[in-house]
């Protein structure tokens, strides 16, 4: 990738007006920049901004959209509210160096069809909030994007909730061939699917089988992992088939309701 | 554009392109050290420590370390001999070419992690890759090292 240009505003409004009045491309954790090969004319660098954070805040917990994946998987925050949930979403990925370096906004902003992450926020109810302040459900932003040119800011989850990930790789290193995450919100259930290949999904019909019983019996929750996989799309690519991820989503389904349902 | 680094507590002005990766700065200032391996974000060939965090520096943007502190497997050496040591005694290197990338990591480890289980050092040492050794010869060296540290 090459940047002609490189700003680092010190305000959000510096930043806005950087992307959206002179069309820069808001950098993010940056990690993915070198296997691209088209030229950014300007480069906005959102590390100078104060994003970096996990907190409680306004009925909600906030996380800043430069916060790295080692910062939600060594959260104690986190762990408080969601036991191992973050852990267990971020810490298949690659190794702590790259960790280190990858950010929730950026994973958000791509949308990306493997993506770890974004299956957990789905299933948590998360929301985004672009600067100034419009706010949409994570889910919807994954699934219809959002009128570019926009600045991710922070997502906002629930104080607490019972939530589980579960995933299938071929090797521990690579992408997911497929992924689950299941939350009970302490009202309803949530649950997606990420790396169908395609990007995450919430399993409406399945949620609606599962209801408002926070303590489903195995055989609805055997019903709920079925419907999953029968009302999702599948893709086939080098990973695996449409079949295979298909045949395997039930397994991990049920294991994370039943995880969360104790 | 100019940045100033601080490598290894050296104060070095050095130029680099707005979308150039940390290891290519960091060879072309002669810090060749730092190991080029993948390139793509998964060996951990290239670890150095950013303000005493690891981190890969094919996947770090370089302007982005402007001010701050690095440190390349030279400005541990001390540290990384001493941990060198219980590699050999276990047969644990062979071409050597990981190395500083996983010197760096145990360090990082030692010092995040106080007393970690068997568990938790193959957990934070996952992004290191080592086409030699199998590993076990690695974790046997690490939790000897460890367990000498704390004698």
């Amino acid at each position: 990738m090459e940047i002609l240009e490189f700003a680092s505003p010190r305000t959000l409004d510096e930043a806005l007006h950087l992307v959206r009045d002179r069309h820069g491309t808001a950098i993010g954790g940056a990690a993915w920049l070198r296997m691209n090969t088209k030229t950014m004319p300007l480069g906005v660098d959102l590390s100078e901004l104060g994003l970096d954070y996990i907190r409680e805040a306004n009925g909600s917990i906030e996380i800043g959209a430069m916060t790295t994946y080692r910062e939600l998987e060594t959260s104690p925050l986190l762990e408080a509210r969601f036991g191992a949930l973050f852990r267990n979403t971020v810490s298949h990925i690659v190794g702590i160096q790259l960790r280190n370096i990858i950010t929730v906004g950026g994973t958000l902003a791509g949308r990306y069809g493997f993506s770890d992450l974004n299956t957990t926020l789905c299933a948590l109810g998360a929301k985004v909030v672009f600067y100034p302040g419009k706010i949409a459900d994570v889910a919807s932003f994954i699934q219809d994007g959002e009128e570019w040119p926009f600045l991710i800011e922070k997502v906002l989850l629930p104080v607490s909730a019972r939530a589980s990930y579960q995933q299938m790789r071929i090797t521990a290193n690579d992408f997911p061939i497929i992924n689950a995450a299941a939350a009970w919100t302490g009202s309803s259930w949530r649950i997606a699917v990420g790396s169908r290949p395609a990007a995450s999904r919430l399993c409406k019909k399945a949620m609606v089988l599962l209801g408002n019983e926070p303590y489903p019996s195995d055989e609805k929750i055997g019903q709920a992992a079925v419907a999953a996989a029968e009302e999702l799309q599948f893709g086939s690519d080098i990973r695996a088939s449409a079949e295979y991820r298909r045949e395997i989503l039930p397994a991990l389904m049920r294991r994370a309701l039943m995880e969360v349902r104790g | 554009m100019i940045i100033t680094l601080y490598i290894n507590g050296k104060k070095e002005s050095v130029e680099c392109q707005p979308g150039e990766m940390l290891t290519e700065v960091l060879r072309r200032a002669g810090y060749v050290e730092v190991k080029k391996g993948c390139d793509t974000g998964n060996c951990g060939v290239c670890t150095v420590l950013l303000e005493g965090k690891p981190v890969l520096s094919c996947s770090y943007l370089a302007i982005r370390a402007d001010g701050k502190q690095i440190t390349t497997i030279q400005g541990a050496a001390k540290e990384a001999e001493e941990f060198a040591h219980f590699l050999t005694a276990e047969g644990a290197d062979q071409c050597g070419f990981c190395a500083p990338g996983f010197a760096l990591t145990v360090l990082a480890m030692k010092k995040e992690l106080p007393n970690p289980s068997e568990g938790e050092i193959r957990h934070y040492l996952a992004g290191n890759l080592c086409r030699c050794s199998g590993y076990e010869g690695q974790i046997r060296a690490i939790k000897k090292y460890l367990e000498a540290e704390h004698a």
